[in-house]
């Protein structure tokens, strides 16, 4: 395993134009490059103009979905890198799983790692999970895996079984009704930095073959996060599925039903009831 | 024929409160909402006392400057909390009364048995204010938004002007007289002749009385750290009579103008809460009562027709207070009076010892007479901190019941709060 300690965030914009040029002529295994990242503090504009645009409320604590804002470059350097077998063009976020090991303040410094593992074979292609911590002397505090789905690729012979189901229970009662307007997906980009063409504008997204353009998953995760202040655990892990595209614009349901240790939720087209995220949210018993 | 049915009243105990510092507009808290703020604060007074899941008999809050978004600005924020989602709530406003207002209100409740416990607050950000747009704007927008036809819209686009596009910015200012706060006050202290070095000492004490509280640890159970921020940012500790005599006048006009931005408190962000309730709930919580809240008094002046200054209502509630309670001005062993202007301070103590006032406006044979000003916000107060309209009660209240609980019991303070519409909200908190 190689680790390759970066200095500062990778530039995104840079990130897609490359995985854009460089989308032939790949296969092969996962590479076993760790990226990571040391010390890095939390800006707090940032977290700022995060929470505003996931309808977060702002304080000292971290959002369980913020320390992606930082691994996500990560993670892109580490899939638009020729040695990673599968184009970033095409990946689509079909799983996120987001522990909180103890609440994270906004004035500890992080470091971060971030890798890919588990290669997997699913019945429309090929899956491969992103990862990342965070630790903060030395200690884990946080960590999550992003399963993506590559149409059509081939993983490896004797791969396993992809996992990118997230089963939750009835859910029933709608507690919030969200107009998406359509420039969800630009205003989220703005403070992300992911500036991928299916959330930007109908355009874009159709030449990426979308109808239209669709909200960012992880937008979506954090808005629920949102909704749930002040009715959750210290300690969580927050595990969901995105499902359906989210078109924008779009009318959207959320529904929540507090299960023994935590949430079950799903956020729904108001209309048709497509489900496009469901998830579940957990107290954490940590796992020795 | 005593009615047996009707419960005897109490008084309600004030069991400790939270804040988080106070920090000068467009500083630290820019970017948090009145929401995040309060949210923040409930929070942390319900981390303070171990209330978490649990609901609490009411919260009463409210801000001064709003967002119309923020109609249900408090129950929004309980809502947003880790209190019960069960517990009621409403908001209040009296300006820079609120806070005060709020407490009482909780604490009428309780001691009706109405509620066993509740949270009063208050908050407010001068950084992320509510802009409106002009009326102009306002009445062509509302055409336009009625309008059924493409032709009505366009007619009703066809008035916007240029000049209707700048908003209506929030000003601390009179509606009725077009005049600051601090231009009014600005009157008043010529009027009681309030010397500029006496107002650069009060505010200078201000800062070292709030400064030595800091070292000392008092508001270690009084504050939490929000946004980085650990202490109030207005705070200056190394304050002099020296550095603020070289301040220029910012408000009045001419020779006679003595108030500065130094002895002036400065538009501010910020919020607090305060957990009052039954003696009973906070004993089957194991919770202390640090005092009581006895009594309070509203009073409002007539500043805009009647001739008396804009902040001077509470020189009028205090002899109700005392007269109900049987007290003298001077049955006291902590004075916090609210430090909107060090002029302010000083033009309500000397209204109080002046006899022919006292006689005239007050009714009074005698005058109120003068304090000791050794017991006068020993533990700094608005100039210091920095005033966030509405978050200004809850501090003083929280410090007060402290400061009457760590003098021992049977100790009394008093609180005098002016606010903007002339009016003034008085209290009596003993331990």
């Amino acid at each position: 395993m190689a680790v390759t300690v970066l200095d500062g965030p990778p530039n995104l914009a840079a990130l897609y134009a490359r995985a854009a040029l460089t989308a032939r002529g790949r296969g092969g295994a996962l590479p076993d490059t760790h990226l990571a990242r040391h010390g890095v503090p939390v800006d707090r504009d940032h977290l700022a103009a995060y929470a505003r645009v996931c309808r977060l409320p702002l304080d000292d604590v971290l959002p369980a979905t913020y320390p992606h804002m930082l691994t996500f470059p990560l993670q892109m350097a580490l899939m638009t890198d020729r040695a990673f077998p599968l184009g970033l063009v095409g990946l689509v976020h079909v799983r996120n799983r987001i522990e909180v090991l103890r609440p994270v303040r906004a004035d500890e410094s992080l470091d971060l790692e971030v890798w890919a593992e588990r290669f997997a074979t699913h019945r429309s292609g090929a899956t491969v999970d992103l990862c990342a911590t965070a630790t903060v002397g030395g200690a884990e505090v946080w960590r999550s895996r992003s399963t993506y789905l590559a149409r059509g690729a081939t993983a490896p012979d004797g791969a396993p079984e992809a996992d990118v189901e997230v089963p939750v229970g009835a859910l029933e009662r709608t507690a919030a009704t969200w107009r998406v307007p359509d420039d969800a997906g630009r205003r989220y980009a703005k403070v992300s930095g992911d500036v991928n063409p299916i959330h930007l504008s109908g355009l874009t997204a159709k030449a990426l073959g979308f109808k239209r353009a669709i909200a960012h998953g992880m937008w979506v995760k954090a808005r629920v996060l949102g909704a749930l202040a002040g009715r959750l655990p210290e300690a969580l892990e927050f595990d969901v599925q995105f499902k359906k595209p989210l078109f924008l614009p779009s009318t959207v349901t959320l529904s929540t039903a507090e299960v023994p240790g935590g949430w079950d939720v799903a956020v729904r087209n108001a209309g048709s009831g497509t489900e496009h995220v469901v998830g579940t949210i957990r107290t954490l018993e940590e796992k020795h | 024929m005593a009615d047996s049915s009707k419960p005897a009243t109490r008084k309600a105990a004030i069991v400790g409160g939270n804040r988080i510092p106070f920090a000068r507009s467009n500083t630290a808290y820019a970017a948090a909402s009145n929401q995040d703020m309060l949210t923040a604060t409930i929070d942390g007074l319900v981390a303070r006392f171990g209330l978490q899941g649990e609901q609490v008999g009411e919260v009463v809050a409210g801000a001064v400057l709003k967002h119309a978004r923020d109609f249900n600005l408090t129950r929004e924020s309980v809502l947003g909390s880790t209190l019960a989602a069960t517990t009621p709530a409403y908001d209040v406003q009296q300006a820079c009364g609120t806070g005060l207002e709020a407490a009482v209100l909780v604490a009428n409740k309780i001691a009706l048995g109405q509620i066993e416990s509740g949270i009063a607050g208050g908050v407010d950000t001068t950084s992320d204010a509510p802009l409106a747009v002009g009326d102009d704007l306002r009445r062509v927008l509302i055409s336009l938004n009625n309008a059924k036809t493409l032709g009505d819209r366009l007619k009703a686009l066809a008035k916007i002007r240029p000049g209707q596009l700048v908003p209506d910015m929030p000003r601390n200012s009179e509606p009725r007289t077009g005049l600051a706060m601090g231009d009014h006050q600005a009157i008043t202290a010529k009027e009681w002749e309030i010397g500029r070095e006496e107002q650069d000492e009060l505010a200078a004490r201000s800062h070292q009385n709030m400064a030595a509280a800091y070292e000392r640890g008092f508001f270690d159970d009084l504050v939490t750290p929000f946004l980085g921020l650990t202490r109030d940012n207005n705070l200056r500790p190394d304050s002099s009579v020296e550095k603020l005599a070289k301040l220029k006048p910012v408000f009045g006009t001419g020779e006679g103008a003595t108030m500065t931005a130094g002895n002036s408190t400065p538009l501010t962000d910020g919020a607090s809460a305060v957990l009052l309730a039954s003696d009973e709930w906070a004993e089957a919580k194991g919770l202390p009562v640090l005092a009581h809240l006895v009594d309070a008094q509203t009073a409002a002046v007539d500043y805009v027709h009647g001739g008396e200054g804009l902040l001077m209502a509470p020189v009028y509630a205090l002899p109700v207070l005392l007269a109900r309670n049987g007290l003298t001005l001077q049955d006291f062993d902590f004075y916090e009076i609210h430090e909107a202007f060090a002029s302010t301070v000083l033009s309500t103590m000397k209204a109080w010892e002046d006899p022919a006032f006292c006689k005239e406006k007050l009714g009074l044979d005698a005058p109120l007479g003068p304090i000791d000003r050794a017991k006068l916000n020993v533990n700094g107060s608005s100039l210091a901190a920095g005033h966030p309209f509405a978050a200004t009660g809850g501090r003083i209240v929280a410090s007060l019941a402290k400061m009457l609980h760590e003098a021992g019991p049977g100790k009394r303070g008093l609180i005098s709060i002016c606010a903007a519409g002339g009016q003034g909200v008085v209290a009596i908190l003993e331990s």
